[in-house]
């Protein structure tokens, strides 16, 4: 390496640059390799990594804690859903098949003005507090103002059927589970970058900086209530996005979808995955999605299993989709305890000792 | 001072206001009012136990919902077990009593298991995992018990509603206030007089110090979840004779967050008066909205703003007041 700019590079080195090209040859190619319940999987864990990836930003990058996202997430899906289903599109914006992306576009910026509503209290108050005022965007926002009142555009019942092709982009009309797989594809990828390109500038700096210690960033010159509501504003924008597209894979989009759960997942990702990390965005999301996976199939699968060889105990048969919750929270909290740096961090570990191999002893001071 | 004199004065016009009212016969406020205190040592209970934890071990309880299911729970699977013995009062004060004990047993153990070794994590992954331990007694507690909705049978208080002065008070309220109010004076003398309230007080204050006092600040930890355990489970096992049992009373645990923001985290007599102000200002703002919606009907009214009421003024109290009624203030040096 000769310069900066050549240590900054994104792929800096031949193998990278071929291990990347592998890993878009293997997603591209992922729906013809693997079942189409798998395919779902993916789409998840796609919806997953776009969702948290405000909370990533908020929580890993700028040091401010939510407990709310979901609330973005939903005021991004039910925006997108209600624009497609009753805006007074002109009819040639229909034929492009214009009116999907156009909503999107809108529902990220509703859903990140939204969230800077929100994030104003993050100018007084911080820590625990601050904790508290997003968990009441969620109570606000969920309950009250779409299930009670946005979802009245489209009738009395919260619950808004979306028919499989309701969504075009542009000539391709969104109607399985591989179309909407690509799609999320390609926008996790533009969200990815963008992240990482936002966080290398002087706005990404600003919030690393605020995060290590907001005290000292603002005697260095940082605005931070500003930065901060960039911050909040820039994580809705992508918790917009990520409801937008979430719908296009639904069939009916309900307030269920958008739970208080839902943001606690999203911290739970981040947490497993890694603090202040997109590689452990995707490790959390991944493992958090293929945890459930696999306890639902094993849930499933043991039940039936237990139904048909012995129908004498159909009560515990019955009790076993507890187990799944049990599961979940002891996962999470095994992790947090044994695991508290992250899939992110033991991901480094193994890479460093590749790196090294065979001297192996090099790398362990740092 | 002046803060003191003018929130007296607050008080003292409120009661005066809600005095005459009763006298000129019109009490559909008052009777909100009072149903909201009734309701808000419940919650004041509540909120005890999870300042206790927070002041003891800075660790933010997002399980306090559970722990409020799990004490409904083993309450009244223990009533219908000593029901059949002895009369229905007895059998409650018993089923009570082995909720109290059950509660301090799984606390230390939750304790031990779980957050012991979080000790000195980072915040968010301590709330977190009271997260993981809030899914994990959720399948506990519906693998042991029923999901639908239970009541205690037969009735542990009598259906006949109380009078006084014009207002009408279901039996239940007078006596899960009553048991509240006991149950608090119990905890808070608990902290001001005896040796380990004490040594609990001095961890919360200045952990170091307690320390190299000789405080052990394992047994005070054990010993918050202990408490924590008790107050959350009596408090569900009330609102379970309130109004049955079912997941829905887990909701009380957020409950909490709105009153413990308004009275400050740090501060016990913050949460019983902030307590009883959640309490009031739910059941007033539910019933003024009906009141409104009677008089001026419109598709418009929401439906019922019980539980959202409570997190907006929690908002915007915050912007006002950023540390509650009585939390500390923290002064930051870089």
């Amino acid at each position: 390496m000769q310069s900066y700019l050549a240590e900054q590079k994104w792929w800096r080195t031949p193998f990278i640059k071929a291990k990347m090209v592998v890993m878009v040859i293997l997603l591209v190619a992922l729906p013809y390799l693997v079942s189409s319940q798998w395919v779902s999987v993916a789409v998840n864990i796609n919806y997953y990594i776009l969702a948290a990836l405000g909370v990533q930003l908020l929580i890993g990058y700028c040091g401010q804690i939510t407990l709310g996202h979901a609330a973005f997430v939903a005021v991004g899906g039910y925006c997108s859903a209600l624009m497609v289903l009753h805006f007074p599109w002109p009819k040639f914006i229909v034929d492009a098949g214009l009116a999907y992306p156009l909503s999107m576009i809108v529902a990220a910026f509703a859903a990140g003005f939204w969230s800077v509503l929100f994030g104003l209290p993050s100018a007084r108050v911080k820590g625990f507090y601050l904790i508290m005022t997003t968990m009441a965007a969620q109570w606000v926002t969920v309950p009250l103002v779409i299930a009670q009142y946005v979802t009245r555009i489209h009738g009395d019942n919260p619950e808004i059927p979306v028919p499989a092709g309701t969504f075009k982009l542009g000539p391709v009309v969104i109607d399985s589970d591989t179309k909407v797989y690509y799609f999320s594809l390609v926008l996790v990828v533009i969200c990815l970058i963008a992240m990482g390109n936002l966080l290398r500038s002087r706005v990404g700096r600003a919030w690393v900086a605020i995060r290590d210690n907001d005290i000292a960033a603002e005697t260095m010159g940082v605005n931070i209530v500003r930065y901060k509501l960039v911050a909040f504003f820039v994580a809705g924008f992508f918790a917009g996005l990520a409801g937008s597209f979430y719908v296009s894979s639904l069939s009916l989009v309900s307030p269920e979808h958008y739970d208080w759960k839902e943001s606690l997942m999203w911290v739970g990702v981040i947490l497993i995955g890694g603090v202040g990390s997109i590689q452990g965005l995707v490790f959390g999301s991944t493992f958090v999605i293929l945890v459930f996976k696999l306890l639902d199939v094993a849930v499933t699968q043991s039940s039936m299993f237990l139904g048909d060889q012995y129908p004498q105990i159909t009560w515990v048969t019955s009790k076993l989709v507890f187990l799944k919750d049990c599961a979940f929270g002891l996962a999470i909290i095994l992790f947090l305890t044994y695991e508290p740096n992250g899939l992110a961090y033991r991901y480094w570990q193994l890479k460093n000792y590749f790196n090294l191999w065979p001297f192996s002893y090099t790398g362990k001071g740092g | 001072m002046w803060n003191r004199v003018i929130w007296s004065f607050v008080l003292f016009l409120s009661v005066a206001v809600l005095v005459y009212a009763v006298a000129v016969g019109k009490t559909y406020y008052p009777q909100l009012v009072l149903i909201g205190v009734m309701v808000g040592s419940l919650y004041a209970l509540v909120a005890l136990g999870w300042v206790l934890i927070y002041k003891c071990s800075g660790v933010l309880n997002l399980a306090m919902g559970e722990l409020t299911l799990i004490g409904g729970y083993v309450c009244m699977s223990l009533y219908s077990v000593f029901v059949e013995k002895m009369p229905p009062t007895y059998a409650f004060m018993l089923g009570v009593v082995g909720t109290l004990i059950i509660g301090m047993i799984l606390g230390l153990v939750t304790e031990r298991l779980f957050l012991r070794k979080m000790i000195g994590e980072p915040i968010l992954s301590v709330i977190m995992v009271t997260v993981g331990l809030s899914f994990l007694y959720k399948g506990i507690v519906f693998m042991i018990w029923e999901t639908g909705t239970q009541s205690f049978e037969p009735a542990v208080f009598p259906l006949r509603p109380v009078l006084f002065a014009g207002l009408i008070m279901k039996q239940v309220y007078v006596w899960s206030f009553v048991a509240c109010i006991v149950l608090v004076v119990a905890f808070v003398s608990f902290f001001k007089y005896t040796r380990w309230g004490l040594s609990m007080q001095a961890c919360s204050d200045d952990e170091m110090a307690a320390l190299s006092l000789g405080v052990s600040a394992k047994y005070v930890y054990a010993l918050a979840w202990g408490i924590a355990f008790m107050a959350a489970g009596v408090g569900g096992t009330i609102l379970a004779n309130v109004s049955g049992l079912n997941y829905s009373i887990s909701h009380l645990g957020l409950l909490v967050l709105p009153v413990v923001v308004f009275g400050g985290l740090n501060s016990v007599a913050g949460a019983l008066v902030g307590g009883i102000a959640i309490g009031i200002l739910q059941n007033v703002a539910d019933g003024g909205l009906s009141h409104l919606r009677l008089a001026y009907p419109s598709p418009w009214w929401p439906l019922t703003i019980k539980e959202v009421a409570p997190m907006v003024f929690m908002v915007v109290f915050l912007l006002f007041k950023p540390y509650g009624l009585w939390g500390w203030e923290r002064i930051e040096r870089v």
